[in-house]
């Protein structure tokens, strides 16, 4: 049905310029048919049928190849004179509809609807359907175009659409303009699509993504959402969705807070496993002693809730931008009245300040302030828009946390590398102990920034492998051996082992492999690039099984 | 009473009509077929035709199809009526014959057409 809505429209449109067309052609050339000539030879003769129909062609599109058979006599002259300005109109008002038909807004996003679907339609590979298109959900498609998943983008802006459309995404992003919560959109998206994975919705208005959340139950209840909540209210809500993914980035923060203070090497492990580098400096660990939170908003509670689980000593100065501006008339912090007030709730003998407010200007602001009163301090900002992000460099604060990005590399780490997110939900289980020994365990073993790979073990991936493994068993600590010399390490780690719907965290070496089997494996480039030889190479896995082939 | 209504009925019974009136007489005479009057079918079928575009019904599809087939009779017909005269310059029976017989073939399109028309106004019931 959706592709005749675009016929009809111009069906529709073009049926009068067509009748237009047709009665002047066919006046002018009865008329021309009627009409006596006469030919070289000063006999009467009338045109026919197709002498007329040749002449009037040629009249009407303003080709005009001159008078035939023969010269015209003065009364042809005459109703030719007609027949060109009856034709000519006819054809040019024709002509005018045709073009102004293509440039008809409803036809144009008929046309767009008929792509877009067609295009959704056409996409063979797990796809997600992202709800409204900005820097995050750029850096999600971004980062994915590694992995062999595949987007579709609806966003309320034309403007927005269009840069998408310029950032000419690979593999290729289909994209529409339209309203999020509209279910026919959403269909057109291909929520419906058996290879539809999810929805991600991360508007920073909640209360849309509570109402696009239960829309997209409705209209499939076997997708997944990735959806942002930011009060427990809306967690609960969607819990009893039962939507798995439920993204709250103060929550988040206020982990991470909690891991830094307390175990500093789950920390580290869990940041690496975003993409940071695996060593921990002195700047990143955050100072023991008294806490101020400047901003009492959902960040301000979610930092102090961090802190007390912690059991660290904090202050609240509770600053709200709006009313700051009401009575300052500005958001720029740092009169006597806001220093007193610093100095009230303890700044000078206060080891770190948050500035956790949603306006950064204010933010920069009180931590320079703050600086002022106490050199030492450790000052750490919330940065609401990523535009800032160069201000917020060149002040040199210790520590930044950028709301968009904790969603982004969130969202990344759940669509395309489920091992990992296994994993971060694994260690944040442990001690901090466990935690120093696995990060030097992996700066021993796999160097100071190794990579983690991911990989199940069957016959695609893993060819050799699954081969022998039909044959002979096979450990962990089997294959974890050089190629060039087998008495060798190889330089990886087994991070996690998933066996059906089991993890195991560090699998032990004398752990047997399956098929079926995922691993998360850390390690150089170099040596998971030996590490996939091994698995899929026959010679390469006897040579370091020590198996010889037929002796 | 609906303008709509009697304007495309009366394009599709007048386009029936002269299409009848090519048809009617002896296939092998030419001269008792007009040319003139091949010409007005063309016209008023393609009218016809026009009228019936952009109609969303199942009925309407049908009918456009019906006009669309009888079109292409009819313009079949004047084709090999010139190709023959003009073209190869022989212009016989045989060629008489199949021009009336094309506008046979219009014709029943032509009268589905309208016995379709009749039936969906028969149906209403205003």
């Amino acid at each position: 049905m959706q592709n005749n809505q675009v016929i009809w429209i111009i069906l529709k449109k073009l049926r009068v310029p067509f009748l237009v067309l047709l009665v002047t052609f066919a006046i002018s050339i009865l008329g021309m048919m009627l009409i006596p000539g006469m030919d070289d030879k000063g006999h009467i003769y009338h045109l026919n049928f197709f002498d007329a129909f040749y002449f009037v062609s040629y009249m009407a599109t303003t080709i005009g190849f001159g008078e035939s058979p023969y010269a015209f006599t003065y009364p042809q002259k005459l109703w030719v004179t007609v027949a060109i300005y009856l034709t000519v109109i006819g054809w040019f008002y024709a002509i005018g509809t045709i073009v102004a038909l293509i440039q008809d807004d409803a036809l144009k996003k008929a046309i767009a609807v008929n792509k877009f679907s067609k295009q959704v339609l056409g996409l063979v590979e797990d796809f997600y359907i992202i709800l409204g298109y900005n820097r995050i959900t750029k850096d999600i498609i971004n980062f994915a175009s590694k992995s062999n998943v595949r987007f579709v983008v609806i966003d309320k802006n034309e403007l927005k659409i269009e840069e998408l459309v310029l950032e000419d995404f690979y593999p290729f992003v289909p994209s529409i303009v339209g309203d999020a919560t509209n279910q026919y959109i959403l269909k057109l998206a291909g929520i419906n699509q058996k290879n539809c994975k999810g929805v991600i919705s991360l508007f920073e208005d909640d209360a849309k993504n509570m109402q696009i959340a239960t829309i997209c139950k409705l209209l499939n209840p076997k997708i997944d959402l990735i959806v942002k909540a930011t009060s427990q209210n809306q967690i609960d809500y969607f819990k009893s969705l039962g939507i798995r993914y439920i993204q709250n980035p103060f929550d988040i923060i206020a982990k991470r807070l909690y891991l830094n203070l307390c175990s500093p090497y789950i920390w580290l492990l869990e940041l690496w496993a975003y993409g940071h580098n695996l060593k921990l400096e002195k700047k990143d660990l955050l100072p023991k002693g008294k806490y101020i939170i400047c901003g009492y908003g959902r960040m301000g509670l979610a930092l102090e809730k961090g802190l007390k689980k912690a059991g660290v000593e904090y202050e609240v100065y509770p600053i709200y931008p709006k009313e700051y501006l009401e009575k300052k008339g500005g958001v720029i912090f740092g009169d006597d009245e806001d220093r007193e007030n610093l100095i009230k709730v303890g700044i000078k003998d206060s080891v770190a300040v948050f500035a956790a407010t949603n306006n950064d200007l204010l933010n920069l602001t009180i931590l320079n302030t703050a600086k002022k009163l106490n050199p030492d301090i450790y000052t750490i900002a919330r940065e609401n828009s990523l535009e800032d992000l160069t201000i917020f460099q060149a002040a040199n604060f210790e520590r930044v946390y950028v709301l968009e990005k904790i969603l982004a590399e969130y969202t990344n780490t759940i669509i395309s590398r489920e091992m990992v997110d296994i994993f971060i939900k694994e260690i944040r289980k442990m001690e901090n102990e466990w935690g120093e020994v696995i990060v030097n365990m992996l700066i021993n073993i796999a160097g100071i920034n190794p990579i983690y790979y991911e990989v199940e073990i069957n016959e695609d991936n893993a060819y050799a492998l699954s081969l022998y493994l039909k044959k002979m068993k096979i450990t962990l600590g089997d294959i974890r051996k050089s190629r060039e010399n087998r008495n060798e390490l190889l330089k990886i780690v087994y991070l996690l082992l998933k066996r059906g719907d089991k993890f195991t965290l560090m699998p032990h070496p004398e752990e047997e492999i399956k098929i079926g089997d995922k691993l998360l494996i850390a390690g150089s480039d170099e040596v998971i690039e030996d590490f996939e030889y091994i698995v899929n190479n026959i010679y390469e896995l006897e040579y370091v099984l020590n198996l010889k082939q037929g002796g | 009473m609906n303008m709509n209504k009697i304007m495309s009925g009366f394009w599709f019974i007048l386009a029936m009509t002269l299409n009848f009136g090519f048809f009617y007489g002896d296939p092998t005479q030419i001269s008792e077929h007009s040319a003139y009057e091949l010409f007005a079918a063309i016209v008023i079928n393609l009218i016809a035709t026009f009228y019936k575009l952009g109609d969303k019904t199942q009925l309407g599809a049908v009918l456009l199809a019906t006009s669309l087939v009888a079109d292409i009779q009819l313009i079949l017909a004047s084709i090999v009526w010139a190709v023959s005269l003009y073209g190869f310059k022989d212009f016989n029976v045989t060629v008489a014959v199949s021009i009336v017989s094309l506008s046979g073939g219009a014709l029943i399109a032509n009268l589905v057409s309208v016995i379709l028309f009749i039936g969906d106004t028969l149906k209403s019931k205003r």
